[in-house]
């Protein structure tokens, strides 16, 4: 395979534009898709980049198709993956629970956009529920929320390598706002940075030389009992705790015992953030705790930080989703009241949140 | 009728709305009658929309929606103002921001006439810090989508970590594309402090365009 | 159960044997349908590059019926997953096998759009008239006055349309290379050379490949053995045209590529 990327470089791009070269670095082999708003440079990037590395696309008809063709190239042992938004990760949901029931370790790239809306493509955590617990089963799949181009780039790696190692789909989160905004980002060749790239294996298909005395393999989701059903899926569940332990990923700052917690994820943790810092030179009390992976959500680690904590704000671009990871986390751990900063399909600022922390702050005080 | 036209063409975020601001605003400073026209038909963000009113004040005529405009638009699709089809039919200079795209010159058809005009100015606007652009081959190939094409401007830049050092780099890669093109690099443009401290001319000789930031603020 | 495999009945070397007798009701269509198949697959010798993808209804129950690989995936999304794995891997050999519902109701626009570009794929449909894992529901290929669990009155043209006739509408919207025909369980003979044809197709590359098998479901229509033939060959060919549609090279309408 063609070298990606011969030498670390600094890049100013656009968020949809560092997936197609994450893909790439990745060693992702196909892409399956269809045009939906705002992942489509995702698309555009991904054709135009495609035949010089001799990878594969296809544009398929609706995105039901995408998603099953994506569990097929998988299957057939490509690292292949999807990218949508909105709608089309509605959708994607059917073929998601199937890759959950079957581990097929198929890859997704999630643009959110504002729900339900046929317009709207730019601020939105509106499908943070959807990518974590969608689908009709138990939500067994690993989902990464990036703030950066930089993650983006880091964690689409390591969606691909995460995939193929657990095998359950995986998730990069990001929504209308981080596939537009332009920032610098490094790109590099995994290897040179001593990332192994996770291997792939076939799951159909056995060529006369891949045989090696293998029995034909079966895959199903139909279960004759239901005993059948619960047995197949404790052991995923077994497989999913397992997993949880080895990938979840936080970040945390600030005091331990602090009068105002400041929670968010994606994007908006980057204005949190900077009100976190704001709030802290300006002589408050204050911590900050983002979760990077969703699902699994860092519970213990948020319990840790919310602990000792007076009160909590939880900021987000959707009405309570990120909230209600926040509340199960903490039930039966905490007594602080757990605010919540909820803008469906807005955008929000430092100044919005440093507002309404002042607010809260002046409760305590 | 008007008298020229200059449209900035190029890659997906290579700086073409922020450079067409600013050229439209330094050629209505030296008196000219200035039209801008919104030709960015693949974006529904950092357009001039929310900029209309603001560039007008300046004293530019914009063809563009205002963000009231396009309600029951949407964000996710893109529609051609219907005055863009007749821009040509103005007076004074055209300055046109071409959206990126595989389409090359040919989004200039949509301004009928434009392409006949015999003062056309085409000119690239290409950052080298982006993959696609980023060394001499590369910007020839990219330089094929545009037929006809005029000029190179050098706008290589990362943001908040761009240094002259490296507008100086890219300004030598553009220089050597432009001298295989048989082309002019018409200029380096760079932002006002970047732009302070070089003089004038980029280390090839070529005149440097202080820039204002525009689009910053007008994410939709 | 008791298994038979003392009596050693001839079975196609690409059949499960270890799943037979098979899951199907007696005098199930699927069975011969399936006969065909595996025979294809032996003949061809293709079973170790075969990948067999089944939908959801009846056809589901075909999931080990084969001794080559397979995978079961969701009502009417069996084409786009092979789809998906011939993209991938060219070098497979793929086969969408599903019912009426699955192809011409749930699934009809992977089918229709799959065969537009012309996937190098084999989509293989029984067309029983009913959903019969559910129960015996209208289906797209219910027959006029046919009863069912959902036209308890007899299907009405006026309110829910004629029967689709895939065939006929695959043919018309796929390229000279692809092959497409209607064969019945009936025939089993023609239904084979039917079936080798479609695979020969996809072996040699050329394009998307169909057929049709009209396919008995005693159990729904609740007909004894004698009302089951009958109405496979007396009253679904009133409405179902048994043949080839297109062959590859050959342009409709007689007339030379």
């Amino acid at each position: 395979m063609t070298n990606v990327i011969e030498a670390e470089q600094r890049s100013f791009m656009t968020g949809n534009e560092v997936v197609a070269w994450a893909a790439l670095a990745a060693g992702a082999e196909f892409m399956y898709g269809y045009p939906i708003t705002p992942q489509n440079e995702i698309m555009h990037y991904w054709t135009r980049l495609a035949p010089k590395f001799k990878r594969g696309f296809l544009q398929t008809e609706d995105e039901l198709s995408a998603g099953f063709a994506t569990l097929g190239g998988v299957m057939a042992g490509r690292k292949s993956f999807c990218a949508t938004a909105g709608p089309g990760n509605v959708l994607m949901q059917e073929p998601i629970s199937m890759a959950e029931m079957m581990r097929i370790p198929a890859v997704w790239f999630i643009q959110q956009r504002g729900g339900p809306s046929t317009a709207t493509v730019i601020y939105s955590q509106q499908e943070t529920r959807l990518t974590c617990l969608g689908g009709n089963g138990e939500g067994n799949r690993l989902v990464y929320s990036t703030a950066s181009h930089q993650e983006v780039f880091d964690y689409a790696i390591k969606a691909f390598n995460n995939a193929w190692n657990y095998r359950f789909p995986t998730f990069v989160l990001g929504d209308g706002y981080q596939a537009k905004m332009r920032e610098a980002v490094t790109l590099y060749d995994p290897a040179q940075r001593g990332i192994e790239l996770h291997g792939t294996s076939r799951m159909l298909g056995r060529s006369s030389k891949q045989l090696d005395g293998q029995q034909v393999r079966h895959y199903r989701n139909t279960f004759n009992i239901e005993e059948e059903l619960y047995e197949t899926l404790m052991q995923h569940i077994a497989d999913w705790d397992h997993m949880a332990e080895e990938v979840v990923e936080w970040a945390w700052e600030g005091d331990e015992e602090p009068d105002l917690l400041l929670v968010a994820h994606g994007v908006v943790s980057r204005a949190v953030y900077a009100a976190y810092e704001h709030l802290k030179s300006a002589g408050y009390n204050v911590a900050y705790f983002r979760p990077i992976t969703l699902r699994p959500f860092p519970v213990a680690a948020l319990q840790r930080a919310a602990g000792r904590c007076r009160q909590l704000l939880v900021a987000e671009s959707a009405y309570g989703q990120l909230l209600s990871l926040v509340r199960d986390s903490l039930y039966g751990k905490t007594c602080a009241p757990i605010e919540g900063l909820l803008r469906p399909g807005l955008g929000i600022t430092e100044e919005l949140v440093v507002e309404w922390a002042q607010r809260l702050l002046a409760r305590v005080g | 009728m008007v008298e020229r036209v200059e449209a900035f063409v190029g890659e997906y975020a290579a700086g073409k709305s922020e450079v067409a601001i600013n050229r439209a605003l330094a050629l209505r400073q030296q008196g000219k009658q200035v039209t801008l026209v919104d030709l960015d038909l693949v974006e529904p963000t950092f357009t001039l929309r929310p900029l209309k009113h603001q560039l007008e004040g300046q004293g530019l005529n914009v063809i563009a929606w205002e963000t009231a405009q396009t309600f029951g638009l949407g964000e996710a699709g893109m529609q051609l103002h219907p005055q863009a089809r007749s821009a040509m039919l103005r007076t004074g200079h055209l300055v046109c921001d071409v959206g990126y795209g595989v389409f090359g010159s040919e989004v200039l058809n949509l301004v009928e006439g434009a392409l006949a005009c015999p003062h056309l100015g085409v000119y690239l606007v290409v950052n080298t810090t982006r993959p696609m652009t980023s060394s001499v081959d590369l910007i020839l190939e990219e330089a094929k989508l545009f037929n006809p094409l005029h000029g190179l401007l050098n706008n290589t830049h990362l943001g908040a970590e761009t240094t002259v050092e490296l507008v100086q780099r890219g300004a030598q890669i553009v220089q050597v594309a432009a001298n295989e093109l048989n082309l002019p690099v018409i200029a380096t443009p760079a932002l006002a402090e970047i732009a302070q401290q070089m003089d004038g001319y980029d280390v090839c000789g070529n005149p440097v365009w202080p820039l204002r930031r525009y689009l910053q603020t007008a994410f939709w | 159960m008791e298994r038979i495999h003392d009596h050693d009945p001839a079975m196609p070397a690409s059949w499960n044997r270890a799943t037979k007798p098979h899951r199907f009701c007696p005098g199930c269509g699927h069975g011969i349908f399936l006969k065909a198949l595996g025979e294809v697959i032996d003949e061809l010798g293709i079973a170790e590059r075969t990948v067999f993808g089944c939908d959801i209804g009846c056809s589901l129950l075909a999931w080990d019926f084969l001794n080559v690989d397979s995978v079961q995936t969701h009502h009417g999304r069996t084409v786009p997953v092979v789809v998906g794995a011939k993209r991938a891997n060219p070098e497979l050999i793929v086969i969408a096998y599903m019912g009426d519902g699955g192809g011409y109701a749930i699934g009809a626009q992977h089918l229709v759009n799959s065969a537009m570009r012309n996937e190098k794929i084999t989509v293989l449909l029984a067309n029983n008239t009913v959903y019969a894992m559910t129960g015996g529901q209208m289906a797209p290929t219910t027959l006029p006055g046919q009863t069912t669990g959902t036209t308890p009155y007899g299907r009405d043209p006026d309110a829910t349309g004629q029967p689709t006739l895939g065939p006929e509408m695959v043919a018309a919207i796929t390229s000279n290379s692809a092959y497409v025909a209607r064969g019945s369980v009936s025939n089993y003979p023609r239904l084979k050379q039917y079936v080798r044809q479609a695979l020969e197709n996809q072996l040699a590359g050329r394009g998307f490949s169909f057929v049709e098998a009209l396919s008995g479901c005693p159990t729904n229509w609740h007909t004894n053995a004698k009302q089951t033939w009958s109405y496979l060959d007396d009253e679904m060919t009133k409405y179902f045209t048994l043949g080839e549609f297109k062959t590859p090279g050959q342009a409709e309408g007689g007339e030379d590529k």
